[in-house]
């Protein structure tokens, strides 16, 4: 099966990538609307049922309706991330579908895709610091932090800048090739 | 870059117009004009070979080397 062009690897992945986006357009959408839903609700928490099992921990109080925000605001902003890293792939794969890889808009879109998986990253990081001081002041114990170095990530993103180079220099190619008469 | 092409002063010089030039050498319009106009990175011996034939010149009157001003570069590059 050809990599390029239209009935290509390229074209079924962009494909994938297609729901992949809608469903992350859900996801958000549903965390911003349970992020209303729960500051709107946190003014009676009774509503909300005065407690909630998450992890097996249990919540209730007057911080219920912040943490659960809080929790949904990291959710959408997660979900954020990843619609701009997929949003740009599904871009890439349109100059792949065209047969024109070395587009030098993918340069740029490679550089956003490094950059937001090492924002994301940092994200987790803060996120899990956030988690570990919150759990410390409200007694949680059982409160899964997880904020391990992933060096899996880490590596991507150094081979992402690398990726983004290549593209970089093909981009620079392409242009020659294309000024060559 | 400091490289001319006097693709222009050859075509009035032989009465010729660039879609003639174009249609007797194989080469697009386009590309003849992107020539022309010097904007061109590169040429091949093939083109050139094939521009001196139907100009009935060197490629030394259709390529001349001019110094630029103090500090332009001798190669732009093209950033990606």
């Amino acid at each position: 099966m050809r990599a390029l062009g239209p009935g290509s690897v390229s074209s079924f992945l962009k494909v994938i990538l297609d729901v992949v986006r809608w469903v992350l357009f859900v996801s958000a959408g549903a965390g911003g609307l349970g992020i209303l839903a729960v500051l709107l609700l946190s003014f009676n928490p009774d509503l909300l049922g005065g407690a909630v099992d998450i992890g097996g921990v249990h919540l209730e109080g007057a911080w219920l309706g912040p943490l659960l925000a809080g929790t949904l605001l990291v959710w959408v902003l997660y979900m954020a991330g990843a619609i701009v890293i997929v949003g740009r792939l599904r871009r890439i794969f349109q100059t792949l579908i065209a047969g024109d890889p070395f587009h030098p808009d993918n340069v740029r879109r490679l550089r956003v895709i490094g950059a937001a998986l090492a924002v994301l990253e940092l994200g987790r990081y803060l996120t899990a610091a956030t988690l570990h001081l919150v759990s410390r002041a409200l007694h949680l114990e059982r409160l899964h932090v997880g904020g391990e170095i992933n060096l899996t990530t880490w590596f991507a993103v150094l081979v992402i800048v690398v990726l983004a180079e290549v593209f970089r220099e093909g981009a620079r190619l392409r242009g020659e090739a294309e000024l060559t008469i | 870059m400091p490289i001319r092409v006097r693709l222009d002063r050859l075509l009035v010089q032989r009465r010729m117009s660039l879609t003639e030039l174009a249609d007797r050498v194989g080469v697009t319009i386009a590309n003849l004009s992107i020539l022309k106009t010097g904007k061109a990175r590169a040429i091949r011996f093939s083109t050139l070979a094939s521009l001196c034939r139907e100009l009935e010149c060197q490629p030394g009157d259709l390529v001349v080397w001019e110094p630029g001003p103090p500090g332009e570069p001798e190669d732009d590059g093209l950033e990606g």
